[in-house]
């Protein structure tokens, strides 16, 4: 029955509701260019003018270790945080002045580093309350309860059995394993049906066996999402990612492919080696 | 917590309105339980269901007792316009006062409410000819209501008051919990739970936050001009920090997430220092113990003691009620 589930939620369901690909503005030009985004926090800088241009429709990861500004960076793209330097364009739309919850609107969807879900109510209606954040207007009914199309069933129902959810639609969140948790983390971002989906660290405390479940999440998420990758786990981002930008002390170090970044020497002088190959050289 | 059904909230909301007169012979007394009623549940939507513990509500009430007063006294309005008006302004300084106030989170959200309050206060008290400054506005008339010439309904003895009140006060509790469980309701909840995902998942949470204002301003305005109104007075004090204090007393008394709770929190409240300032002037010295022993050991307030009385005389298994209703709750 677990199995059954897994391998579904794996493979294209033609009954998940296909998020809005028509709307991307111009096919094959790039779903996200951010150009010299520049953060500073006082005199400190985090991020020196950073470039990330992301393909539609690839697993994109950003990797370097702590204090590279890869969450700073994230939160700029996201919109948590605002730039003090260079611009984001998304979908062929400006945001760079827009708050986090208008980017949502444009098809930014993220998870969180530390898992962040409404902890006392249930699984279903976590994501009930994701797929109605992207539809502005309805979120301000006050008078009809959340029920027939105003539950987004539909919706739901195909996250909830692509991240291996449907048993546990009733069960209060944060009484889920961690696992589930962190599952339940990226079907938020699901939920709102976006173009892209920012996972940071999605694995961040996970146990091996939840693991190599989550890497295959993440690798399915590309038949019908743009993924933005924030990793600290480099095994994980060799063997998913089509792209991976290596930053270094808020500057982009190396940009390529998994292989060409993992023979990159610049790569594995600032990184000693085995840190970006992750134990596999 | 507030899994009831809307429909029985509603019909022990009614039930409440109905019994009274029966167990109170003072229909002052009974008209004011069911006041402070209305201004609890206001500030419920906001400690309860968005989260947002205000020391502003007392600005709202007394806001709403003076837009009654000047109404009725120096223009000589409609009573249903007065309370209109009244419920207007709550609404507006609500929104005034949450518009700064949301900005700030925590603590600071606190003190900004806080100082709000001690602002109103003092514009009250330096507007005498507007308020009557320190002795109230005096001898604020009761109206019959009437349309026309035709008198529709005489407010003169305190119950035919009550029956007016009681009237509004269901008709605010049924909206309130239409409110609570609507889409916009649970979005409130889920800010309550966690404001930064409710923002990531795409909510304008300082909108929300600023609707729940608006909506507890202008029940708690209502409240305010209804007590005016039966008392005759608008006075000073109704807009003093005291009253944001012992509405938020009430509320935590009894019950917050519930809104049948602030009806519990309110007539326990009012019936009970009733009873006890009889006994003894230094009543307030005992509700201080009973707070204490609230915050405590029973934080869900009088309705969670009820709960769980009630779980005990069916003796089931509390995990079992609380999954069982949110199953359903979460898929009508």
């Amino acid at each position: 029955m677990t199995a059954h589930a897994d391998n579904a939620s794996l493979s294209f369901n033609p009954q998940h509701p296909v998020p809005h690909t028509s709307h991307l503005a111009h096919p094959g030009t790039p779903l996200l260019e951010a150009r010299g985004v520049v953060k500073r926090y006082g005199k400190f800088v985090a991020l020196h003018g950073v470039d990330l241009t992301v393909q539609p429709r690839t697993v994109h990861s950003v990797i370097g270790p702590n204090g590279a500004g890869k969450t700073t960076l994230f939160h700029t793209l996201t919109g948590t945080t605002g730039v003090s330097g260079g611009t984001v364009v998304f979908n062929g739309h400006d945001v760079t002045a827009e708050a986090d919850h208008q980017r949502v609107q444009r098809g930014i969807a993220r998870s969180f580093q530390v898992t962040s879900l409404f902890a006392n109510l249930s699984v279903r209606e976590n994501l009930r309350l994701a797929a109605q954040g992207v539809k502005r207007a309805g979120a301000f009914d006050l008078w009809h309860p959340p029920s027939g199309a105003r539950a987004h069933n539909d919706v739901v129902d195909g996250v909830l059995e692509r991240m291996a959810l449907t048993r546990f639609a009733n069960q209060t969140a944060g009484v889920l394993s961690h696992g589930q948790q962190r599952r339940l983390e990226v079907g938020m971002a699901l939920a709102a049906q976006p173009l892209a989906i920012f996972l940071d660290e999605p694995t961040s405390g996970m146990g091996v066996d939840d693991l190599d479940e989550m890497k295959r999440m993440i690798r399915g998420l590309r038949d019908d999402y743009t993924v933005v990758l924030i990793e600290h786990n480099m095994n994980i981002v060799m063997d998913i990612s089509d792209t991976v930008t290596v930053m270094q002390l808020g500057r982009v170090l190396v940009e390529g492919t998994p292989d060409a970044v993992r023979r990159d020497e610049r790569v594995r002088r600032a990184y000693l080696g085995n840190m970006i190959t992750g134990g596999r050289a | 917590m507030a899994r009831l059904g809307t429909h029985f909230q509603l019909l022990l909301v009614i039930a409440v309105a109905l019994i009274l007169p029966l167990v109170i012979r003072s229909g002052s007394l009974a008209t004011e339980v069911l006041i402070y009623a209305i201004a609890v549940a206001g500030c419920n939507l906001l400690l309860g269901f968005t989260g947002l513990l205000s020391f502003g509500q007392g600005i709202f009430f007394g806001l709403g007792s003076y837009t009654a007063g000047i109404l009725l006294t120096r223009l000589a309005l409609p009573l249903p316009l007065a309370l209109l008006a009244a419920v207007v302004v709550g609404a507006l300084a609500a929104t005034l006062v949450g518009w700064f106030a949301i900005r700030q989170r925590g603590t600071y959200f606190v003190m900004l409410t806080l100082a709000f309050a001690q602002m109103f206060y003092f514009l009250a008290y330096s507007l005498p000819t507007l308020t009557g400054g320190d002795n109230g506005l005096l001898d604020v008339p009761r109206p019959p209501i009437a349309v026309g010439g035709l008198e529709l309904m005489a407010l003169k003895t305190p119950w035919q008051f009550y029956t007016l009140v009681a009237v509004c006060f269901v008709i605010v509790f049924w909206l309130l919990l239409r409110v609570t469980r609507s889409v916009f309701g649970r979005t409130l909840l889920a800010i309550r739970d966690n404001e930064e995902r409710a923002a990531a998942v795409g909510y304008n949470v300082r909108l929300f936050k600023l609707a729940a204002f608006a909506i507890s301003g202008a029940v708690t305005g209502l409240a305010g001009a209804f007590l005016a109104i039966m008392t005759g007075i608008a006075p000073l004090s109704s807009i003093e920090y005291h009253t944001s204090e012992m509405i938020l007393v009430m509320t935590v008394i009894g019950g917050t997430g519930n809104l049948f709770a602030s009806v519990l929190g309110a007539a326990f409240y009012v019936l009970f220092s009733d009873w006890l300032s009889t006994l003894w002037p230094r009543w307030l010295l005992l509700l201080g113990m009973l707070l204490i022993a609230v915050s405590l050991f029973m934080q869900r307030g009088l309705w969670g003691l009820g709960e769980r009385l009630w779980l005990a005389v069916r003796r089931k298994p509390p995990a079992d009620d609380i999954d069982a209703p949110s199953a359903t709750e979460s898929r009508p």
